[in-house]
């Protein structure tokens, strides 16, 4: 009878399975662990009104994520740690921290790709709330700043349809600018943002191009927005360091972004000559 | 959020292992740039003299310890003459005009990469362009070394 | 700050005239220590080797250049370095004045420098 198996058979395949899954356990049980040391810093608590370092042995797995550590770290250590996340497939910009010296997506970054011990703290540059979660009010003020939505107000609709067209050509134009999560590691990386906390900052510069660079805003609305880019504390405060685009989870090109917004706005002030 | 934790920028420079090359570019490129600026107003200053040479102004100098006189023992030379050939006469000036031929040509290579930048020519080696222009302006001040310091020892 | 209407908003004139003198500089710059280190020796300067130069009006006339362009691009390049650091409000205008006076003193003091090295002045 095809299909049934002898006992023989049964056992053997047992023996089999179990003997892949030994290994694997053996090293979680046997103390593959990474170690990760953690910012921690609250002033409504004793003690951790200076900011201090915590160190975390956590049982390591492969494909681990820095995500998964921090929050393994908070079920079974120290539940009070405390750190922004939800997606975990970096989409939602939530966990941007500043890992082994670099800011980077906690739920992108894998264990096994950096060196022990692994150092976990807040995004550089904003003032820190608790542990690992930073105050990203300022970012959202800048991103506010530059109009984030789309005006179609002057944009004559086509036909009856009323369904405004956009070529293939001016979508891959935009393509990468529309990828941002909003997560803050370009601004944090910035020395201008830094120093300077009225410059308008990469990630809202590239969102002002994604929609000053698409077809289906009018002149006018291009205009309009660049005459906000090109305040003294727009575009013209970008030096070129290309930190951001180093950092960007989403490889946006955003420094290139700055550069022709900027190269915009000097061919449209020539023109008036 | 009544409290909050402001790390300012001072922990910013005890992180400089971790620095990329376009912000290492731009640190340095500001440190020449105030260099060069200084070394300007100073250098109008010391050209200045030339007005007092224009008008007659003389000095008396030691002939041997001015590169910049012939003849021996005391002579009577402008004013102009004799301060420029003083500071050339100095090790020390001589030595600091390799630094700012360092200094000026890092800032003219550097720049020329950040106009290409500007321009949008070679976004994707723009690191390497910057440790192009580092190993240029070494190579440059080495070559320059021998006829900056001719006649010193 | 005002709100006046220019073809050149702030931001934008500085940025170009900055990269344009630079462009200008790269050349001027090499060209004057060239010049001034390797055809001749710095250390073999002397007044009458110096109005012997300037008396060229096609060098005089690129000189002055030079320092117009350098003065600019150097004081401007200054502010924008501090405004990139934070500065702003009152300490800014002051800085700002400050720096185009000092600008403007280092020009007319180069230029009445160098008309008197070409002899005349």
């Amino acid at each position: 009878m095809k299909g049934v198996q002898s006992p023989q058979e049964r056992r053997l395949e047992k023996k089999d399975a179990k003997a892949k899954e030994e290994p694997a356990r053996k090293a979680q049980l046997e103390g593959e662990t990474v170690h990760i040391k953690v910012f921690r810093y609250d002033p409504e608590v004793e003690g951790k009104q200076e900011p201090r370092f915590d160190d975390f042995h956590v049982p390591f797995e492969k494909g681990m994520t820095v995500l998964d550590a921090v929050i393994y770290a908070r079920d079974e250590y120290d539940s009070s740690l405390t750190f922004r996340h939800s997606c975990r497939q970096a989409v939602c910009g939530s966990d941007a921290f500043f890992i082994n010296g670099r800011q980077r997506l906690a739920c992108k970054t894998q264990i096994s790709d950096l060196e022990q011990p692994i150092r976990i703290e807040p995004l550089p540059h904003q003032e820190v709330v608790k542990d690992l979660v930073v105050d990203m009010s300022h970012f959202y003020d800048q991103m506010h700043a530059v109009e984030p939505y789309f005006q179609d107000e002057d944009t004559p609709p086509v036909s009856d349809l009323e369904e405004q067209r956009q070529s293939r050509e001016n979508r891959e134009k935009i393509k990468m600018s529309t990828r941002c999560i909003w997560c803050g590691a370009c601004m944090s990386s910035c020395n201008i943002a830094a120093g300077d906390n009225e410059y308008l900052g990469p990630a809202a510069i590239n969102k002002a191009y994604r929609f000053a660079m698409d077809d289906r805003e009018s002149e006018e609305i291009k205009e309009h927005r660049l005459r906000i880019l090109e305040q003294e504390h727009g575009v013209w405060r970008c030096q070129t360091q290309f930190s951001c685009t180093e950092v960007c989870p989403k490889d946006i090109p955003l420094t290139e972004h700055i550069q022709e917004l900027k190269r915009e706005a000097v061919k449209k002030n020539l023109k008036f000559w | 959020m009544s409290q909050s934790y402001n790390r300012g920028l001072i922990e910013d420079f005890g992180r400089w292992k971790e620095f990329s090359a376009g912000m290492w570019a731009w640190i340095f490129h500001k440190f020449t740039g105030w260099m060069l600026i200084g070394y300007l107003f100073t250098h109008i200053a010391v050209l200045s003299t030339a007005i007092g040479a224009a008008q007659g102004e003389e000095v008396t100098v030691s002939a041997e310890a001015l590169p910049n006189v012939d003849g021996t023992g005391e002579v009577s030379v402008d004013i102009y003459t004799a301060t420029l050939g003083g500071l050339e006469g100095l090790v020390i000036v001589r030595v600091l005009e390799i630094g700012l031929l360092a200094v000026a040509v890092f800032h003219i290579l550097n720049g020329l990469r950040l106009l290409m930048i500007d321009l949008g020519i070679g976004l994707e080696a723009q690191d390497k362009s910057f440790y192009a222009s580092l190993i240029l302006t070494g190579v440059i001040t080495v070559a320059s070394v021998p006829t900056f310091l001719a006649g010193v020892f | 700050m005002s709100e006046r209407y220019s073809t050149f908003t702030p931001g934008g004139t500085g940025w170009l005239l900055q990269r344009i003198t630079a462009a200008f500089l790269v050349v001027v710059l090499a060209f004057h220590f060239f010049q001034l280190h390797f055809v001749n020796h710095a250390a073999d300067v002397t007044f009458a080797g110096t109005q012997a130069r300037m008396e060229n009006v096609g060098y005089f006339l690129t000189m002055v250049l030079f320092l117009i362009a350098g003065a600019f691009h150097g004081l401007n390049g200054v502010y924008n370095a501090l405004v990139n650091q934070g500065l702003k409000g009152t300490p800014k205008k002051i800085v700002f004045w400050v720096l185009v006076i000092a600008g403007v003193a280092l020009i007319v003091q180069g230029t009445y420098v160098a008309l008197a090295m070409a002899g005349w002045s």
